[in-house]
């Protein structure tokens, strides 16, 4: 009953960070959470997410997010109780819950409505604010510019008769939303509010004594709580949602997070951010905000404009700490940068004495942490030891770098004599190209320059790695070639790729499983359809295959088929069979 | 894949070739294309000589009950000649003397020599010979529609004249005005090779 009464669904699909009110705030949740309907499982409601929030309680099912997922409105939890488990009864909190105020009365302000009026935007009678949406029911109910209260929207019956004495001035409410009370207003077809005038029959407005138009006095017209009240929207409850009787409702919480979340309950209910009329979203100050008409305005740009104030001065003052301190911090990343530099030209002195190791992975890793660091922080070290220069001359460097390449590649080195460096490297197990036999030049470019690591000395410029290519097949097993397309196009590859060898394949491949598009070449032989169309282009160079394109069909077939098919080349190797020419006068 | 012949009703053997599909597309490779230009070619004067067809044009393409259709179509595959292919085969084919634009300022109608010239000259003096009309005035009508089918019976009259300007060279016609037009008089050889 409690969970019918007081209980709104939502559509528990959308998360509920979109589903909060603009100046409600999430402050925490616990999953796998049951709710006992109050003493009784509810049975479609026995696992899902609790979330508490400033004004609400969320419980999102996890079977049935979009039908079995609600909100209470903390507004209605009268009390509650905490109860902490026992052998294997989960830990509960007990919500004591008032229902809503019968609909009749009151405008649903809190019923089990889906449809919210208070979410709607709405314009402010005074000052022609369009307040957005959003708002929780309490912050809808003043403009948020100049504070007035909400007029066309009714509000709570105790704060509507406050209204109605502080402003009996108020502009007339919206029409459609109100219906008519009275039975002479009701014959005249007008607003309950608006006055007729006997005589000229134009629609006064209550307020006045006097028809505006001709003077005639005017019948006095009942005005005050009773016609400001209006009936609900079309919405037909259910009886027994009118009972006013308590009711409670429990959660249980299957995997703990009782305790936390209890605190956090206990600390909305506290709050009643919901009663706080502060609707304002920018007061920091929390002054309980009476603030209406121009006053309220004011107050609000100063508050704004302060707030700024503040902010940019704090930023400045740090920028203006920095740059005291930046002095400071380029001396040390200088000091720094020189004392590493010293300690690793010694050491590389001694490898490179040796000539096995590989500078690029010679430096500790502290050093190469800072060295990163610094570069992080855009300190720029003009004295970083360039690998290059560390070579005695272009030809080892180039040498070196292509047997790093090829390990990147391929993966281990298989040439004994290259054991020592092997060991000095990071054991990568897997090389770029196993299995595949054939690479990009970019990707490669990219893979190696990753494997090497950005805080490692230096990348390897595309140029450099230009000229390590074709050193490449000294130093890898089995050898990586390099191979240009006609469409420029630059691939490194493993033998089985060479022009020669993968024509053969294709050959053979179409003449005994016919004809196969490109995309069926790319997935046989498993390199990307751009690259597939390059090996492809080239054996067909070479007139090896011939295309059937299906632009030349008859009947089209559907479109965004694939067009071209491939063939071993049936029109070279064929010898007429036909007619016979001159067999035909 | 295996392709084999189709014959047709009319009794014409298409080349397995036409069976292909590759074959209907223009390839990018300037060997291939060679290759299956001169298949085309082959297959075109074959089937002209076979059903004495004249004339070949890139109308033919779209029209499916042209005679042509059964070599520009191949239904059992699904695969046609388009234009600018056709277009190409027509263009190879008056380059190489197996045909003719005609008329010759546009690019879309062929003339075929599926005999050139010189082979309808000599056809055209062996019938006259035959058939004893030599230094008999004879119209254009009696030789592309004579009483009795001939060689050159439905002839179109410019490959006919175009035979004619041959013979006349060497001495072995002579045109004559007549009545409704133009005659020929073919002339007993004055040297026997």
């Amino acid at each position: 009953m409690a969970l019918r009464n007081c209980t709104r669904s939502v559509d528990g699909t959308i998360p509920v960070q979109a589903l909060i009110y603009d100046d409600e705030r999430i402050l925490g949740s616990q999953d796998e959470v049951g709710i006992y309907d109050g003493a009784v499982k509810a049975p479609d409601h026995q696992a899902g997410t609790a979330y508490i929030t400033s004004h609400r309680l969320f419980y999102i099912d996890k079977v049935n997010q979009r039908k079995r997922s609600f909100c209470v409105d903390l507004s209605l939890v009268g009390q509650t109780d905490y109860y902490a488990g026992l052998f294997t009864s989960s830990a509960k909190i007990t919500l004591h819950l008032s229902p809503p105020k019968p609909i009749g009365i009151d405008a649903g302000e809190a019923g089990p409505s889906s449809v919210d009026p208070f979410s709607q935007s709405w314009t402010c009678e005074v000052c022609d604010y369009r307040n957005p949406p959003g708002l929780s029911p309490t912050a809808a109910k003043k403009c948020g510019l100049c504070g007035v209260p909400r007029e066309a929207v009714p509000a709570p019956l105790a704060s509507m008769s406050e209204l109605s004495t502080s402003l009996p001035s108020a502009s007339p409410p919206n029409l459609l939303m109100s219906q008519p009370q009275d039975a002479a207003a009701a014959a005249s077809d007008n607003g309950p509010d608006s006055n007729a005038c006997p005589t000229c029959t134009f629609l006064n407005h209550p307020s006045l004594r006097e028809c505006e138009m001709c003077s005639t006095p005017l019948p006095a017209k009942k005005t005050g709580a009773k016609s400001m009240k209006s009936a609900p929207a079309t919405r037909a409850a259910s009886p027994d949602s009118f009972s006013s009787q308590p009711g409670s409702m429990k959660l249980s919480f299957r995997k703990g997070g009782d305790k936390q979340f209890y605190t956090l309950l206990k600390g909305s209910l506290r709050n009643k951010v919901w009663e706080d009329s502060t609707s304002i979203p920018l007061s920091e100050e929390g002054t309980s905000g009476q603030r209406s008409g121009i006053e309220g305005i004011m107050r609000n740009v100063q508050s704004t404009n302060s707030q700024a104030v503040s902010g940019m001065e704090g930023a400045f003052q740090d920028l203006e700490t920095l740059m005291l301190k930046a002095k400071d911090m380029v001396r040390l990343a200088a000091e720094l940068n020189e004392k590493l530099t010293t300690a690793t030209a010694q050491q590389q002195q001694h490898t490179a004495s040796g000539g096995t190791l590989l500078p690029d992975f010679s430096e500790p890793e502290e050093a190469t942490f800072i060295r990163s660091s610094l570069s992080q922080l855009g300190l720029h070290m003009e004295d970083t030891p360039v690998t290059k220069d560390m070579m005695r001359d272009e030809k080892e460097w180039i040498d070196i770098l292509a047997k790093e390449l090829g390990r990147v590649l391929l993966g281990k080195p298989r040439a004994k004599s290259e054991t020592a460096w092997q060991s000095d490297l990071p054991s990568t197990t897997q090389g770029l190209m196993r299995g595949r036999g054939i690479m990009a030049l970019d990707e490669v470019w990219g893979g190696w320059n990753r494997a090497r690591g950005v805080g490692m000395s230096s990348l390897i410029p595309p140029s450099t790695m230009m000229s390590v290519i074709p050193r490449l097949p000294t130093f890898t097993d089995p050898q990586i070639y390099t191979r240009t397309f006609t469409s420029g196009l630059i691939v490194l590859h493993t033998p089985p790729y060479t022009a020669a060898s993968f024509a053969a394949r294709l050959y053979q491949t179409l003449l005994l499983s016919g004809p196969q598009s490109t995309m069926d070449i790319a997935a046989e032989e498993a390199v990307s359809v751009g690259l597939a169309k390059e090996l492809i282009a080239a054996v067909e160079q070479d007139g090896a295959v011939c295309r059937d394109d299906a632009v030349c069909a008859i009947h089209q077939r559907g479109a965004g088929e694939e067009t071209v098919q491939w063939w071993h080349n049936v029109i070279r190797d064929w010898t007429w069979d036909g007619q016979d020419y001159d067999k035909a006068i | 894949m295996a392709l084999s012949t189709v014959t047709l009703p009319s009794g014409f053997l298409l080349p397995s070739i036409h069976a292909a599909p590759p074959f209907f597309t223009q390839q990018p490779n300037a060997t291939t294309q060679a290759s299956a230009t001169g298949h085309w070619k082959r297959l075109i004067l074959a089937f002209a000589r076979f059903h004495k067809l004249y004339t070949l044009s890139l109308a033919d393409l779209e029209d499916t009950k042209s005679p042509w259709a059964n070599v520009l179509r191949n239904e059992r595959i699904n695969r046609r000649l388009l234009p600018p292919y056709l277009s190409a085969i027509l263009q190879d084919m008056n380059t190489s003397n197996q045909a003719t634009f005609e008329p010759p300022t546009q690019k879309t109608s062929v003339l075929l020599y599926w005999n050139t010239p010189e082979q309808w000259a000599d056809i055209l003096y062996d019938w006259g010979v035959s058939t004893g009309q030599l230094n008999t005035i004879l119209t254009f009508y009696e030789i592309t529609e004579p009483a009795l089918e001939s060689a050159l019976s439905g002839i179109p009259v410019v490959l006919l004249k175009k035979a004619i300007v041959l013979l006349q060279k060497n001495g072995r016609a002579q045109v004559i005005s007549v009545a409704d037009g133009e005659g020929v008089k073919l002339l007993p050889q004055t040297s026997v090779p």
